[in-house]
């Protein structure tokens, strides 16, 4: 399906969002407005974008932890300002407040996030396997890292989905590094998606700096998926600018990451990328950037008076999320 | 009335949840013949799709259990053996205990954790633990641990219309025990604990195929001392208040758990009657279980597993009196 000019301007949008929402935590870390932690996810935006934009309302999500899902669930129709929220520790919050860094919104087919890696992997075969029994033609996307990819959960759930043909499409956000560790020590081939072989699915690699190119691959398999015929993989070969963690040592094992290799990622940024491409095609002008840099802005800002105007959780409410009624 | 054996007290209640709501369905490794017979006839009677044959992958059976159930379904994940939730403590311990919580209680996870606990058939370590301990100290777990058909039956019809994560442990010498059931349809709720025999001069609380043994030693000392068992039935939620009505009316207690005593939750059991009932202990509480070591397999696990002599010795204990 070809996309329409409003289409592709959503996806430059959601682009703009995710970065400027990402810049906006990662300044707040450095203020101590962020209550615990943050993985930022500048660099690989347009895997979340590509992904999400287009999936249905009901179709279930498990975001990649990088900018702890914000490409993702942003894309997928998530509020900001609950995203926000959360990472301020406040009531607003996509979890109440109570996780610091989960997002959960139900009505979007987000159900939250765990802190183990890997573990994504058995629960969205829960979600596909709902999907399935419901009958109304949804799909689960889990999407996970390179370093996900070393767990042996991936095969428990992959060979599962595939025995059952359910409706899920595996996405891998390929970012080259599982903390400090690089894939090439970690992986013994060159390409994730190989593994896919091994469960009778489709396997592809996209170039994930290009939102279009995972936007079509993705499309693919949703549509593969909600026509019956089961699993496929995806893997988005992309870069994360910053360390892993805010605060934490930048490096490949023990030692800098190469600063040559940060640099070739950056000239190759998502959003400088897909900006070119629509300033080239005359699908959006110098002044419709401008436009949407400045709106972005301002919906960034209001999220960020929204949360910090929020107020914390009241601790009276801990004993009572133990258990549903 | 009628008798039922345990375990087909548990099959019945399967067959009557699922009959009753169609989003109850079982997924599990075997279940369609049902290695311990719980869910064998199921898939007859409500097909393949909801009596879910799945590969050897524990992980995944919880992971699809409990994905499922937060998208509205209401699945029974049966494990076999409880060593084998192990494989996918992640599943069991960070999803379905922390998710509804952590997520400010926006998510739901009705799901039943399904397993096979306890020794008796000699078989090792790696089929044979009784670990409701773990389970019980793991908040957002609601763990049932019933020791006769009657309550096996009514705690499961519970479980499964529970919108929590229940964890469900039925120990494999209870199987066969043929016991009360009525044809009418019941439930018992979570945190009621039963009285299974009354008594005056000692309580002795005890959980799961334990309850058979304490039975047993109290009818042997019968005219000697009185013994009253009381069953908690669910640990979490636990009856606390029916254990200390006892304890104050006897003063004298014995905790019998087939878990390892170390950490036991004889030992959170033991401690909440001293927080709530110091003054009425006439002796110090006794507490019977496993020995602190891996449960041996062949000939040597009975050296392990308490045993009902040992219910005796502690009874002998707490009343100073030589009884055998």
């Amino acid at each position: 399906m070809k996309l329409d000019k409003k289409e592709l301007v959503l996806l430059y949008t959601n682009l703009v969002r995710a970065r400027k929402g990402d810049e906006t935590v990662v300044k707040g870390i450095q203020e101590g407005k962020v209550v615990s932690f943050y993985h930022s996810g500048q660099g690989s935006e347009a895997v979340g974008v590509g992904v999400c934009t287009f999936l249905k309302p009901d179709d279930y999500l498990y975001p990649h932890h990088r900018g702890h899902g914000l490409a993702y669930v942003l894309s997928k129709g998530a509020s900001l300002k609950a995203f926000l929220a959360e990472h301020y520790g406040r009531a607003t919050g996509m979890a109440g407040g109570v996780a610091g860094f989960h997002g959960v919104d139900t009505e979007h087919g987000i159900f939250g996030g765990g802190g183990t890696i890997g573990s994504q992997f058995p629960v969205s075969v829960g979600w596909a396997l709902a999907a399935k029994k419901n009958g109304r033609g949804q799909v689960a996307v889990c999407c996970f890292g390179d370093g996900s990819s070393n767990r042996g959960t991936m095969h428990e759930a992959m060979n599962m989905a595939a025995v059952w043909k359910l409706p899920i499409v595996w996405v891998c956000e390929n970012n080259l590094y599982a903390q400090f560790m690089p894939i090439k020590d970690a992986y013994p081939r060159e390409d994730i998606a190989d593994i896919a072989a091994g469960y009778n699915m489709p396997g592809v690699v996209v170039d994930g700096q290009d939102v279009i190119a995972v936007h079509e691959a993705v499309q693919a398999a949703v549509e593969r998926a909600r026509r019956g015929e089961g699993p496929s993989l995806i893997e988005c070969k992309t870069y994360r600018y910053r360390m892993h963690s805010e605060g934490a040592p930048d490096i490949a094992h023990f030692e800098p990451r190469p600063q040559a290799e940060i640099e070739a990622w950056k000239k190759r940024d998502p959003i400088k990328l897909f900006q070119k491409k629509l300033l080239d095609e005359g699908i959006l002008s110098p002044a419709d950037i401008e436009q949407i840099d400045r709106q972005v802005q301002a919906e960034v800002e209001e999220a960020e008076k929204f949360a910090l105007e929020s107020p914390r959780p009241d601790p009276a409410i801990l004993p009572k999320l133990l258990y549903a009624d | 009335m009628r008798q039922l054996p345990f375990v087909l007290a548990i099959n019945e209640a399967l067959r009557e949840e699922m009959q009753r709501d169609d989003k109850v369905f079982i997924i599990g490794e075997d279940v369609q013949a049902g290695t311990f017979r719980a869910t064998t006839g199921l898939v007859q009677m409500f097909g393949p799709d909801r009596v879910m044959d799945t590969p050897l992958s524990e992980t995944a059976v919880a992971g699809a259990a409990i994905g499922a159930a937060m998208a509205g379904w209401r699945p029974v994940a049966d494990f076999m053996f409880a060593d084998f939730m192990w494989c996918c403590a992640d599943e069991v311990f960070l999803k379905a205990a922390k998710w509804h919580f952590i997520h400010g209680g926006k998510v739901n996870l009705p799901v039943v954790l399904f397993a096979n606990i306890g020794g008796g058939a000699r078989v090792g370590p790696e089929h044979s633990q009784c670990p409701e301990s773990i389970v019980m100290h793991t908040p957002g777990l609601k763990l049932v641990i019933p020791s006769t058909p009657y309550d096996a039956k009514g705690l499961m019809k519970t479980a499964i219309r529970d919108n929590n994560p229940v964890v469900y442990f039925y120990h494999k010498r209870l199987l066969g025990l043929v016991g009360d059931v009525p044809e009418e349809e019941y439930t018992i709720p979570f945190g009621v604990a039963d009285i299974k025999k009354p008594g005056k001069d000692v309580t002795v609380v005890a959980t799961s195929y334990m309850v058979q043994h304490a039975l047993k030693v109290a009818n042997e000392l019968e005219g000697k001392v009185s013994i009253e068992v009381v069953d908690p039935r669910t640990l979490e939620p636990l009856d606390i208040d029916t254990i200390v009505a006892s304890v104050k009316k006897t003063g004298r207690v014995v905790l019998v758990d087939e878990d390892t005593k170390r950490c036991s939750v004889t030992a959170e059991i033991g401690m909440q009657i001293m927080e709530k009932a110091f003054d009425s202990l006439d002796a110090p509480i006794q507490r019977v279980g496993a020995a602190n070591m891996p449960i041996a397999g062949g000939y040597m696990e009975q050296y392990v597993l308490p045993q009902p002599k040992d219910i005796v010795t502690a009874i002998e204990t707490v009343t100073g009196k030589k009884l055998t």
